[in-house]
């Protein structure tokens, strides 16, 4: 595969883009994020591709991390009402979906809840026929209440999507156009949190059609034809239509990227990342130079799903956040001014001080703002912020390790500056090059993957081994499925999970399959 | 008494039946749920001491038996756990006067609580282990002489089977039999007993109990810098008369795990954050069963092993172990009535294939 590779950090404050070959970055560039996500990516690819001295056409393909759905769905914006449809009865109804939901959102939502009929044993056989005409009806009444966007379910369908598969044919005859998901396609075994999956994935899908349109048009606006991809949660690759259909698996992108980045940019397999931002400050735990993942449910926006995301602590301290004083008091954030520090940092003619004012004069810094108007910050007053700020960030780098014993931290982000070179706990702290635009190196770096999760019979003919080599061949399907070279594909991990407190032989095997990208024009032509 | 009335009281009965699960027992998770919608719709359990109710009141167990995996999917039907009532007063030939958890640890703290709030029907402060365990003889009340059996058992599906066999070591591998037909998932009805057996026979208080774990650990989070002082200070408090020792500190180094006949076996490796030479074994089965730190057993079944997690003190099912997990380890003593001798000769370490005596955590902690 050929050459540049232009890698896009759209994050909350700021928005980073850099262009790679192989493992060099040929420039790197930073701007605010814009209010039109659109418009912020047109500004920094139009600034880095200028810098660069390349031809639009020359870059092969462009990659994209983005925290905007998450966000919106964090914040209770943008978000669609969905209709609910799980089929299960007469299992199951002591359990409505959106039980444990947080009320305000439920009320967004709404409350548009059918239970049908139909649903299946772990063995894969139906225990009750799908009731069609149940499905039929509530398809109508969705369309009478004006919904356009539902989300399926059904028992066991990590075993049998069919079922919900048909749900979505039956309700495509009344509604053609209607944003559904399938629980299967974004979860496995668990149906309320993969329902939950499902039901958010749901209400995002409007709006990741909007921005991912916006990100299509933006991209093409500047000449460059190479296909465009978003970055997912494991650091891998989506397809645009995926990211539209799944925005949901885009959810964690932001913290993995980051991490990936920091690994890529320093060559170390293992340590601490530190991703300091505009308003809050990431870390993360590297581990073999994949974001070592959390154990167990994770909650988005209050709603617990099962989704494996990478194990980050985030604390309210970024370049942007606010330093007040008051009497003895000295508070530096939860606050940030975020994207407006180029307006209302002292260090940019205004009135706010921050923590980056603060760390400008600190180190006599020159290359940022103007330097004179924080030269008359009184030096004791420096030393305590600084001090403060390393304390904070070592303690949360000491609650993420796993021993006491000292390991490398690597520091990355756009508040990097904030940090000196030394920290308790640390064996070493890198600042590689670049370690402003981690998150972007990590999207330009990203390989493509495939996973499966679903229970598996060791009775059959050739038992456990078969099986085995089966799943892994799924997985690597679906891997090749989503863009990647067939030749890379390796298997990153193997979960096998027996269902206990029974005498079955069905087990639930979870894999994970990475390779790299395909030659990417003619992959984003499938 | 409506000791359980907020999402929050649900929560912290969830989390300290995950404590006194000791690793199994199942994930509360879908009881959780199914009791939070009883109080979405204005229904709380009504949970009352055992001297509450009359001695000729007529008490059983409702428990969910299965596979955990199939539990998260087929979840619970409420129509078919009052159906279940329907049947057993029908089968019995007596009006249910009150419900009781046979198992507190795990999954089975729940179901007895949610129905019992949407049926109408007190639920006793208590069970028949105070924890959890793998096998329907090993509860107080098998070992008192109240049988599992009679017993009517149900899915979702409208299938209803009785169970009536003279031992409660058969009736065990036949109620597994049944639920392996009817797709690895079925309620019952279990230990029918009247009030005065009950008040002799039940573990007191384990409600209470739970949900003070529960509620302790996540104040103790929020008000001490380490949360399991106020847990240990709960645990050891003298009125309660029982006895707990954080028995290790450190990191899981690997978990084996394995599956033989249905049944969960493994071993965890925990090695000290200061002295590498220092490790701890605790043998899996289903539950946590025993202890062991430099090859010396320092809890051992009936006793309860604990797991959770080093700087939350959120307690860990087997399933979630894995390696590089930081996590304490504790023992606390069982409740007095598994410790009798006749008690020990249903849930010693030896009925475990574990050969060894057993000896009080307290004597060897």
């Amino acid at each position: 595969m050929s050459e540049y590779r232009l890698g896009i950090d759209v994050g909350g404050t700021n928005t980073d883009a850099v262009i790679m070959r192989g493992r060099e970055v040929i420039t790197a560039t930073k701007r605010a994020t814009a209010k039109n996500v659109g418009d912020g990516v047109v500004d920094v690819v139009t600034a880095t591709l200028a810098q660069s001295g390349l031809k639009p056409s020359a870059i092969n393909a462009v990659m994209i991390g983005t925290t905007q759905f998450v966000n919106a769905f964090l914040q209770r914006k943008n978000l669609s009402e969905v209709a609910v449809i799980r089929i299960g009865l007469p299992r199951g109804d002591g359990v409505p979906p959106m039980v444990s939901w947080p009320n305000d959102l439920r009320k967004i939502l709404g409350s548009n809840i059918f239970m049908i009929e139909g649903g299946s044993y772990f063995t894969g056989k139906d225990y009750i026929p799908l009731n069609e005409t149940a499905i039929a009806d509530a398809a109508k009444e969705i369309k009478a209440r004006g919904i356009n966007a539902i989300a399926i379910t059904a028992v066991f369908a990590p075993i049998r999507p069919d079922l919900e598969q048909r749900t979505k044919e039956i309700v495509r005859g009344y509604l053609p156009d209607a944003d559904i998901t399938l629980s299967s396609e974004v979860g496995g075994i668990g149906l309320i949190d993969r329902e939950n999956a499902a039901i958010i994935n749901t209400s995002l899908m409007a709006f990741s059609r909007e921005v991912v349109r916006s990100l299509i048009a933006g991209v093409k606006s500047l000449n460059i034809t190479a296909p465009l991809f978003i970055s997912q949660n494991d650091g891998t690759l989506l397809t645009t239509g995926a990211a539209e259909a799944f925005p949901i698996l885009t959810c964690s992108a932001g913290p993995t990227n980051s991490i990936r980045g920091a690994a890529f940019l320093t060559g170390i397999e293992d340590a601490v990342v530190v991703d300091i931002g505009g308003t809050t400050t990431d870390i993360g735990f590297l581990v073999k130079g994949f974001p070592r993942e959390t154990t167990g449910v994770n909650y988005i926006g209050g709603v617990r799903t099962n989704f494996r995301m990478p194990d980050v602590l985030s604390i309210a301290l970024g370049g942007g956040s606010i330093i007040r004083t008051e009497g003895d008091r000295l508070e530096i954030g939860p606050e940030s001014v975020g994207y407006r520090i180029r307006e209302e940092g002292i260090l940019f003619g205004g009135n706010t001080l921050t923590t980056t004012d603060v760390a400008v004069r600190a180190k006599g810094l020159s290359d940022i703002g103007d330097a004179s108007r924080v030269a008359s910050l009184d030096d004791v007053f420096v030393s305590r912020v600084m001090k403060d700020i390393e304390r904070r960030v070592e303690d949360a780098v000491d609650q993420m390790k796993t021993s006491s014993k000292a390991v490398p931290v690597i520091l990355v982000g756009g508040g990097s500056i904030l940090m000196s070179n030394t920290l308790a706990g640390a064996s070493e702290v890198l600042i590689p090059e670049n370690a402003g635009v981690a998150n972007a190196v990590g999207a330009a770096i990203a390989q493509v993957s495939g996973r499966i999760d679903k229970l598996y019979d060791f009775g059959r003919e050739g038992g456990r081994l078969a099986v085995l080599e089966d799943a892994k061949q799924e997985a690597i399907d679906a891997a090749v499925a989503a863009g990647a070279d067939r030749e890379t594909v390796e298997i990153l991990d193997i979960v096998e999970l027996p269902m206990m407190h029974m005498k079955t032989n069905a087990v639930q095997i979870k894999i994970r399959a990475v390779g790299n990208l395909v030659d990417v024009k003619s992959a984003a032509l499938q | 008494m409506t000791l359980i009335k907020t999402t929050d009281d649900i929560k912290d009965m969830a989390r300290g039946a995950v404590f006194l699960g000791t690793g199994g027992g199942g994930d509360p998770y879908v009881g959780e749920l199914f009791l939070l919608q009883q109080l979405d719709d204005g229904r709380v359990p009504q949970i009352v001491q055992p001297d509450d109710v009359a001695d000729d009141a007529f008490v059983v167990s409702i428990a969910g038996v299965g596979a955990p995996t199939v539990l998260v999917e087929q979840l619970v039907s409420e129509r078919a756990l009052l159906y279940l009532l329907e049947r057993a007063q029908d089968f019995y030939g007596r009006k249910i006067d009150a419900l009781i958890s046979a198992e507190i640890g795990g999954a089975n703290s729940m179901f007895p609580l949610a129905l019992g709030a949407r049926a109408n029907l007190p639920v006793i402060d208590g069970d028949g282990m105070g924890r959890a365990f793998p096998h329907l003889e090993m509860t107080t009340f098998s070992i008192d002489g109240i049988p599992c059996t009679p017993s009517v058992m149900i899915d979702d599906l409208g299938n209803e089977v009785t169970v009536n066999v003279p031992n409660d070591r058969l009736a065990e591998d036949v109620v597994r039999g049944i639920c392996n037909s009817l797709g690895a998932m079925t309620i019952g009805s279990f230990y029918a007993m009247t009030g005065a057996q009950m008040k002799q026979s039940t573990v007191r208080h384990t409600i209470t109990e739970t949900l003070e774990i529960g509620r302790c650990i996540r104040e103790s989070r929020e008000t001490l810098e380490d949360p399991f002082e106020g847990l240990m200070a709960y645990l050891n408090d003298p009125n309660r008369g029982r006895y707990a020792k954080i028995i290790f500190d450190g990191k899981i180094t690997d978990v084996n795990h394995e599956t033989r006949d249905g049944w969960h076996f493994g071993a965890v490796h925990i090695q000290s954050l200061t002295d590498p030479n220092d490790t701890m074994i605790v043998d899996i089965q289903n539950e946590y069963l025993a202890a062991r730190r430099n090859g010396k057993t320092v809890t051992i079944v009936p006793d309860l092993i604990s797991i959770l997690d080093r700087e939350t003190a959120e307690p860990l099912t087997a399933e979630m172990l894995h390696y590089g997990l930081r996590v304490k380890v504790i023992g606390y003593s069982a409740v007095p009535q598994l410790r009798t001798p006749k008690a020990l000769t249903v849930c010693s370490p030896r009925q475990f294939g574990i050969e060894e005596d057993f000896v009080p955590v307290e004597k060897i902690a």
